[in-house]
C-alpha cells in the first residue's frame, strides 16, 4: 500500500525543492564529517596496531634477583633466571614456546673496523621461532653467527664474513665467528630482542666464552593464542614467584592497549567535532520543518477538520523530516566513501585498512546518525502541526 | 436515547475569552434538526453563524449545555472520537472549497476513504462520485489550482459525500461562485437532499436560503426564528 501521507510529504519536499535540498546539504556535511573522521581514526588505530602487534604474543621474563654461584673455587654473583626457575617456567607455560636468551654487549672487529653491539646466545633451534634469516642460513656449526640487518648494512657483512668478538687488545687472541646468515630487519620489536644491532651466536658458543651456563638474562614465552596471554602469565607467576617475587613478567599487550585507547579517544574527539556540524544541520532541518508547518497551516486545518487523526498529521511531517534525512544520509554516505578514502590516503599514506569492516562501518553509522538527527529535529514541528486547532488553522491565510 | 433527533442543541452556550472581555457567541440555544431536513441558518455577521457551524461540525464543543449529534454527546467524546465522527458522519462544503492543494482532484475525493479504511480506494467510488458531480477522469487528474471555482466546489461536494455521511454541512457554499454556477451547486445539493441527506446551509444570502425548507435565524447568538 502506498501511504497517502508519505505521498503528501514527498510532494511537499518537491514543492520546496531548493529549500529542502539546502537543508539536506547540512545533513550531508554532518554525515561526511562524522564518518570520514571515524574512518580516519580507525585506520590510524589499525595501522598502529598492526605495526605493534607482531610481537604482542610474547611474554618477557627477566629477573633482577642476584644469584650466587661458585664454580672451581671462585664465587660469582650475577642476576638472571636460573635453571630451576627456567624449569618452572617450562612446566607452567604449557604448549607455548619457551626461549631462554643469553645477552651481553660487546666490542667486535670486522677486518680493521671496530664496532659495538649486543651479542645474543640462543639455541639454534629457537632462532626460526621468532627471527627470520633473510640471506644465508641459520646457525649450524659451533662458530656460526647471525648478524642483524643494521650491523650487516653498516659493516658490509655478507654470509661468510668473519668477525672477531671481544675487546680489541693486541695481547689477547680473540675468538672468531663466521657469519652464516643475515637477519631480516625487525624495527622496534616489543619482545625486547633488538636483533638489528646484534650478533647472534649459539648458546654453546656463548657460554663457552662468557660462562653463565645455566643463568639466562631473559626468557621469552611465545604464546600460540594471544587471548590466553594473561592466563599463561598468571600460571607462570604462580609457579615461579610462589615464594617470593624473583621473576618480572611483562608483555607488549598492555602498551598496545594503552596506545589503542589513546587513539580511540582521539577518534571520538574528532568525531565529536564532526558532530558539531550535525547539530548545525539539525537546527536547519528544524527551521525548514517549522517553515513547512507555518506555510501549510490552512492545509493542516483542512486535514484536521475533515477527520484526519492527529497522529496522521504528525506522521506526515515526520515523513518529511525522514525524507530530508534519507536524502542527506544517502548522498552523505556516498560522499563519505569518496572523501574518507581521500583523507585516509592523504593522512595515513595507506588505504590498506580502509576496506576493513571496522573502518567502513562508520559510513552506515554516520548515515543512521544523520537520519535520526533529522527525525528528532522534526518531532517538535510535527507535534505543533498536529495540535493546531482546526478552526484557527482553517481561518489563517 | 433512541428518540433523539439527528441533531439536538439543548441550552448550548459558547463563550470566547478575549482580552477585551468574555464574548458570548451562542447564548442558550436550543433546537432540534431531524434526519433529511434541508435547513438554512441565517443571520447578519457576528450573529453566531460560524460558531453554530463549528458546533454542528464537531470542530468545537459547547462551553455549557449539551449537543447531541447522531445520538452522541459531543462534549463527552474524546478528541479522537470526535475526529472519527467528523470523518464518518459529516460532509463539509466550504465557501473557499478547501481542497488539499498537493493532491489531485481525484485524490482529494479519495482522501476521506483512505482516512476511514486506511487503504487506497479500489471500489471506484471516488471516480463514480466525481462523474456524478460532472468532473471527468481527465479533470480529476488536475490539481485544485488548475480547476475553476465551480469545478473545485463540485470536487469538494464529491469529497464530502465519499464516506456517505448523514449530514452535509455547507458554509456559504456559493459565496465564491458566480450566480449561474451557484445555482448549479444548489441544484446538486437539492438532489442530495432528495436522496436522503440532511443538508444544513449557513448563509447570509436570502436567495440561497429559499432553497431550504426551514430557516433558522440567529441574532446576537440567539435563535430569533426557526
Amino acid at each position: 500500500m502506498k501511504d497517502i501521507f508519505f505521498d503528501l510529504s514527498v510532494r511537499s519536499v518537491r514543492l520546496n525543492f531548493l529549500r529542502s535540498l539546502l537543508a539536506s546539504i547540512g545533513i550531508v556535511i554532518g554525515v561526511v564529517a562524522i564518518s570520514s573522521m571515524g574512518m580516519l581514526g580507525t585506520n590510524m588505530q589499525l595501522s598502529v596496531k598492526d605495526q605493534l602487534s607482531s610481537n604482542v604474543n610474547t611474554i618477557i621474563l627477566t629477573s633482577d634477583t642476584v644469584k650466587v654461584s661458585s664454580s672451581s673455587g671462585t664465587t660469582t654473583t650475577q642476576s638472571g633466571i636460573d635453571k630451576s626457575e627456567l624449569n618452572d617456567i617450562k612446566s607452567s607455560a604449557g604448549q607455548n614456546e619457551v626461549i631462554p636468551i643469553h645477552r651481553t654487549s660487546t666490542q667486535f672487529t670486522l677486518g680493521s673496523t671496530n664496532g659495538r653491539g649486543s651479542i645474543y646466545g640462543l639455541d639454534p633451534n629457537d632462532v626460526p621461532k621468532f627471527l627470520t634469516v633473510a640471506d644465508g642460513t641459520n646457525l649450524k656449526g659451533g662458530n656460526d653467527a647471525l648478524v642483524g640487518a643494521t650491523i650487516a648494512q653498516n659493516f658490509n657483512i655478507v654470509p661468510g664474513s668473519s668477525i672477531k668478538i671481544g675487546q680489541n687488545c693486541a695481547t689477547v687472541t680473540r675468538p672468531v665467528v663466521r657469519v652464516s646468515g643475515i637477519l631480516e630487519a625487525r624495527g622496534i620489536s616489543s619482545d625486547n630482542v633488538n636483533a638489528d644491532n646484534a650478533i647472534i651466536v649459539s648458546d654453546d658458543w656463548y657460554t663457552t666464552h662468557y660462562g653463565n651456563k645455566d643463568l639466562y638474562d631473559q626468557v621469552n614465552v611465545i604464546v600460540n593464542d594471544v587471548d590466553t596471554i594473561n592466563q599463561t602469565e598468571d600460571n607462570i607467576d604462580r609457579k615461579v614467584n610462589r615464594n617470593s617475587q624473583v621473576v618480572r613478567i611483562s608483555d607488549a599487550s598492555s602498551r598496545l592497549s594503552s596506545i589503542s585507547s589513546t587513539l580511540g579517544t582521539i577518534t571520538t574527539f574528532i568525531m565529536a567535532i564532526g558532530g558539531i556540524s550535525l547539530v548545525v544541520a539539525a537546527v536547519s532541518i528544524f527551521n525548514v520543518m517549522m517553515m513547512s508547518v507555518k506555510e501549510r497551516v490552512q492545509e493542516i486545518g483542512i486535514l484536521l477538520s475533515i477527520g484526519t487523526e492527529k497522529g496522521e498529521v504528525r506522521r506526515m511531517f515526520l515523513y518529511e523530516a525522514l525524507i530530508l534525512g534519507i536524502i542527506g544520509a544517502v548522498v552523505g554516505g556516498i560522499m563519505s566513501f569518496i572523501i574518507g578514502y581521500s583523507v585516509v590516503s592523504a593522512m595515513i599514506g595507506s588505504t590498506a585498512y580502509f576496506f576493513r569492516p571496522e573502518s567502513l562501518i562508520f559510513i552506515p553509522y554516520g548515515m543512521i546518525i544523520g537520519v535520526v538527527v533529522c527525525v528528532v529535529s522534526g518531532l517538535y514541528p510535527a507535534w505543533a502541526a498536529s495540535n493546531m486547532d482546526p478552526i484557527d488553522a482553517l481561518r489563517s491565510e | 436515547m433512541d428518540d433523539l433527533p439527528l441533531i439536538r442543541l439543548s441550552d448550548v452556550t459558547k463563550t470566547y475569552h478575549l482580552e477585551s472581555g468574555d464574548f458570548t457567541a451562542l447564548d442558550h440555544v436550543s433546537l432540534d434538526i431531524a434526519e433529511n431536513e434541508f435547513v438554512a441558518i441565517m443571520g447578519p455577521s457576528g450573529s453566531g453563524k460560524s460558531t453554530m457551524m463549528n458546533q454542528l461540525g464537531i470542530l468545537d464543543v459547547p462551553t455549557s449545555g449539551e449537543l447531541f449529534i447522531a445520538g452522541e454527546n459531543v462534549a463527552k467524546m474524546s478528541s479522537l472520537e470526535r475526529t472519527h465522527m467528523r470523518r464518518d458522519i459529516i460532509g463539509y462544503i466550504f465557501q473557499k472549497f478547501y481542497l488539499i492543494p498537493l493532491l489531485s482532484a481525484y485524490e482529494n475525493v479519495e482522501y476521506p476513504l483512505i482516512l476511514k479504511y486506511k487503504k487506497r480506494d479500489t471500489t471506484g467510488r471516488a471516480t463514480a462520485l466525481l462523474e456524478a458531480v460532472g468532473i471527468d477522469t481527465e479533470k480529476g487528474a488536475h490539481r485544485p489550482n488548475q480547476l475553476s471555482g465551480g469545478q473545485q466546489q463540485r470536487v469538494a461536494i464529491a469529497r464530502a459525500l465519499v464516506n456517505d455521511p448523514k449530514i452535509l454541512l455547507c458554509d456559504e457554499p456559493t459565496g465564491n461562485l458566480d450566480r449561474k454556477t451557484g445555482h448549479q451547486i444548489m441544484d446538486i445539493l437539492c438532489k442530495l437532499h432528495e436522496e436522503g441527506k440532511t443538508v444544513i446551509i449557513v448563509t447570509h444570502d436570502p436567495k440561497i436560503a429559499e432553497y431550504a425548507h426551514r430557516t433558522i435565524e440567529l441574532e446576537d447568538g440567539k435563535v430569533v426564528a426557526s
